[in-house]
């Protein structure tokens, strides 16, 4: 299989990136909306008010209303990370298509893809975290495979940041 | 940088143009331009090689070391 051009795995990965881009960018706005919707103010007033007193005076819904809103904003961010991580490997893939991928600005589009992946991972502990203040079912984990695919990213970003230095001095070779 | 650069003034001292440097040592006239601004950060002996060959002088009188800070 070609490296670059027509029926390449380059062009095929673009196309495969193009419409996940398209679904995440559906999944956003419907997400963006879901946030906007849900009753989350008086909801988590409500839960800090009755987590203060002794007698504990708990309104179901508004508990269910923060745990929903937690799930929603759990996969708003998600949904954000994944979409700037699609639209940086596209730039990557596009300077693959059009020229040598050994750039500096793809070592720090993959420090930046590496930061992203980072961020999403603690956000997921800090949902996780605001789920113990709600009788709600937040399906919320991190795996370690997460955590070796962020090493990986900031490994390749330091491999990039090599090749690109390695090229410039192949391209300032008379 | 201490490792200078002094194609412009041997190619002038012969009355070489850089297009008719380019053709007869089968250096890109873009290559040439890098070496002779000084923005190249190698060269190879083939090249060096030929540049004196057409030129008639010695790598030295291409290059020189100028020994003081960066």
């Amino acid at each position: 299989m070609r490296a670059i051009g027509k029926g390449s795995l380059a062009s095929l990965l673009a196309i495969g990136l193009h419409f996940t881009r398209i679904i995440l960018w559906i999944a956003f706005f419907g997400l963006t909306i879901a946030m906007l919707t849900v009753p989350f103010i008086p909801a988590i007033l409500d839960l800090f008010q009755s987590s203060d007193s002794i007698n504990v005076d708990v309104d179901t819904d508004d508990i269910e209303s923060a745990g929903e809103f937690i799930e929603v904003a759990y996969y708003f961010v998600t949904v954000a990370v994944m979409l700037f991580v699609v639209n940086r490997l596209l730039e990557i893939l596009k300077t693959l298509r059009f020229g040598s991928p050994f750039v500096k600005e793809n070592a720090d589009r993959f420090r930046s893809v590496g930061y992203a992946l980072l961020l999403g991972e603690l956000a997921k502990f800090a949902f996780g975290f605001l789920t113990l203040f709600v009788d709600d079912n937040v399906d919320i984990n991190s795996s370690m495979f997460s955590w070796l695919a962020i090493i990986a990213v900031f490994v390749l970003s330091e491999v990039f940041h090599e090749g690109s230095r390695m090229k410039e001095e192949q391209d300032l070779t008379v | 940088m201490a490792i200078s650069v002094k194609l412009d003034r041997v190619m002038l001292e012969r009355g070489m143009s850089l297009t008719e440097l380019s053709e007869r040592v089968g250096v890109t006239i873009a290559n040439l331009s890098i070496l002779k601004t000084g923005k190249a950060k190698a060269i190879r002996f083939s090249t060096l090689e030929a540049i004196c060959k057409e030129l008639g002088c010695q790598p030295g009188d291409i290059l020189s070391f100028d020994d003081g800070d960066d």
